[in-house]
């Protein structure tokens, strides 16, 4: 395959739409604050689309791909010609994903990631048909493993074994325990006050000075189905994100599809598996539910900071066990995690309120007598705080450090000591004369790092794990 | 208890921290300066002139002489066969492992104070961390440099 290929044509529109899309808020804005007549601004604006439609239709044109020697070879650019050439070996990965548009075609969107790219893709190719995919795909694992194509084939046939399956009854547990909701209403407020200025709000609060006095009951009914709307808004947007969610392994891949009206599929080596890193929010957390991430380099990127992936939605501790441990061998994910030891409680407790104090004395000051309602915060703050007390813990077992810390969501993080990048000690003066020690371990995500981090822990244990850690014996 | 790193950083680091300690405190200065200026002018009462002048001899006392010197005291280093040890913090002591097989690359650098003085800092980054050992004399800051990235290129794993 080593003449130049073109993009599917539906990229074009994708590309074009793409482009209308960013201009909206410019065009609103040219609209509304234009001048007076109306027949320069209609002309503009169609000039405006004609041009973007002209664009797309050169940026298709000019952009082909093509395997050869090796190297993926793109080559692109309207008005500046460019040549990009990606050795296949270098390529991390390949991130597959059908859009609505790409979907009635039968095409794919292909993600070309290195280990140097961060955040954005190296390579896009936005509609390929799926037999194109493939063939890229069994080019690059060819280049990597120096089995025929063939062989590839039947051995990945073979080899190929689903771990994990979305149930729907999982699917909706995931989705209603998910934070989704506070952004859904947060977005909701959000999209009211920017059309503050549209909506007549002295008729709706006069209005809504009726409904007040036709009784409490019924504003709180509306306040109530407004938030249950949130909800079920909430509940669908992530329910159609995960649905489907499967998780397959391949000889040395693990590949996550999910998705039900835009199909992704994601593809991590295991050799790049960082660290694995178990959450439990505070509503899943009492009902025996965590998600498992992985933390890895490089690769697809979902969102920029970190390469963090779910791996496992929703599931009980021990079915999360029972799912990884013979995938993930290296791995002891059931270890007993040992507690920050009592005295240190009284610094959580402390920190909890330190914090709270700014909020509290500044409520308190300003806005009386209400202020002194804010007090009230030291319950919710001391209760967080005696939480994130419970959960400090650590464990040491053979090559494995495991942290578990609590910021409001409780995680457990499984490093390997071979792929810790730096571990901290730290020690404050009080901390020292209490015999207490915070630990700090990163590991690589994507571009940065991510890690654990337990204050207050017993000091000698920490001097344990920086022993541990430490090559020098 | 396990030994703390051994090296210390040149001591004319301390004089270097001290002179951007002046130059901060000459802020201060200003700021101060401006307060009692405005409380002159306008009549405010005297207390503010006191306690401009109060808060400026502190911020100056701790920039300029209390903070390096525990800064100083504090910094220890160690560069080994396999790893780098670092241990540094004023009101909280850190101590840093970082193993040699992690670290990606070593860089020096010079500002100019440091140049004057004939100092480098040396910034040792790992995949996901950048840690920094500063003020150290010019030849040993290149040496160590040498010394880490010929142990650095020793193993090569995946991240």
């Amino acid at each position: 395959m080593s003449e130049p290929k073109r993009l599917h044509p539906i990229a074009a529109v994708i590309n074009c739409i793409k482009q209308l899309k960013e201009l909206i808020i410019p065009f609103l804005v040219f609209v509304v604050f234009g001048s007076k007549n109306g027949l320069f601004q209609l002309f503009a604006s169609l000039g405006v689309i004609v041009l973007v439609l002209i664009i797309g239709i050169l940026t298709w044109l000019r952009f082909t791909y093509r395997l050869e020697d090796g190297e993926l070879r793109i080559e692109y650019g309207v008005f500046v010609r460019k040549k990009r050439y990606i050795p296949f070996e270098r390529i991390q990965s390949l991130d597959l994903s059908e859009g609505i548009l790409q979907r009635p075609f039968g095409l794919v969107k292909v993600k070309i990631e290195t280990a140097g790219s961060s955040g954005e893709a190296e390579a896009v190719l936005t509609a390929i048909s799926k037999s194109q995919a493939t063939i890229i795909q069994q080019a690059l694992s060819f280049a990597k493993d120096g089995t025929s194509i063939d062989e590839q084939e039947v051995v990945k046939d073979e080899k190929e074994t689903i771990l994990y399956q979305i149930t729907p009854k999982e699917l909706f547990l995931l989705a209603s325990t998910s934070g989704g909701v506070g952004v859904v209403i947060s977005a909701v407020i959000a999209f009211i006050f920017q059309f503050e200025e549209i909506i007549p709000y002295e008729k709706v609060f006069n209005g809504l000075e009726n409904f007040i006095s036709s009784g409490v009951l019924v504003v709180s009914l509306l306040v109530f189905i407004g938030f249950l709307v949130a909800w079920a808004a909430a509940l669908i947007g992530t329910m159609l994100k995960y649905a489907g969610f499967t998780v397959k392994k391949n000889e040395d891949d693990f590949i996550i599809t999910r998705g039900l009206l835009e199909k992704r599929q994601l593809t991590i080596p295991l050799h790049r598996i960082q660290a694995i890193r178990i959450s439990e929010n505070l509503i899943r957390q009492p009902l025996g539910l965590s998600t498992v991430y992985i933390e890895s380099a490089g690769g697809s990127a979902t969102d920029t900071e970190s390469t963090r992936e779910m791996l496992v939605p929703i599931a009980k501790r021990n079915v999360i066990t029972t799912i990884l441990s013979p995938y993930l061998p290296e791995y002891n994910l059931e270890t007993s995690i040992l507690s920050a030891p009592r005295r240190s409680l009284k610094r959580y407790l402390f920190r909890g309120f330190v914090y709270m104090l700014p909020i509290m004395a500044v409520s308190v000051l300003f806005f009386r007598p209400w202020g002194y309602l804010s007090l009230l915060i030291v319950i919710p703050a001391m209760f967080l705080s005696y939480l994130k007390f419970m959960d400090a813990g650590w464990k040491v077992d053979h090559q494995q450090l495991t942290l578990r810390y609590r910021t409001i969501i409780r995680n457990t993080i499984f490093m390997k000591r071979n792929r810790i990048q730096s571990l901290v000690m730290k020690e404050s003066y009080f901390q020292n004369k209490n015999k207490l020690a915070s630990i700090e371990a990163t590991v690589m995500s994507g571009s940065g790092g991510t890690g654990g981090r337990v204050v207050d822990l017993e000091k000698k244990d920490v001097e344990g794990i920086y022993e541990w850690y430490s090559y020098t014996k | 208890m396990i030994l703390e790193p051994q090296k210390r950083i040149s001591k004319k680091g301390l004089t270097v921290w001290r002179i951007s300690g002046a130059m901060h405190s000459f802020f201060a200065f200003l700021v101060s300066g401006a307060a009692i200026a405005l409380t002159i002018i306008f009549d405010w009462p005297g207390w503010i002139i006191g306690i401009a002048v109060l808060t400026f001899l502190l911020y100056a006392y701790l920039f300029i002489m209390l903070l390096p010197t525990i800064r100083w005291k504090r910094w220890r280093y160690e560069v080994r066969e396999n790893e780098i040890e670092l241990q540094h913090g004023v009101f909280i002591i850190k101590r840093t492992l970082v193993p040699m097989i992690r670290v990606q690359h070593v860089d020096t650098q010079q500002g100019p104070i440091l140049r004057k003085y004939q100092l480098a800092t040396i910034t040792v980054s790992t995949a996901a961390t950048v840690h920094e050992i500063p003020a150290l004399e010019m030849d040993e800051a290149e040496e160590l440099r040498f010394f880490i990235s010929k142990l650095a290129r020793v193993a090569d794993e995946d991240v």
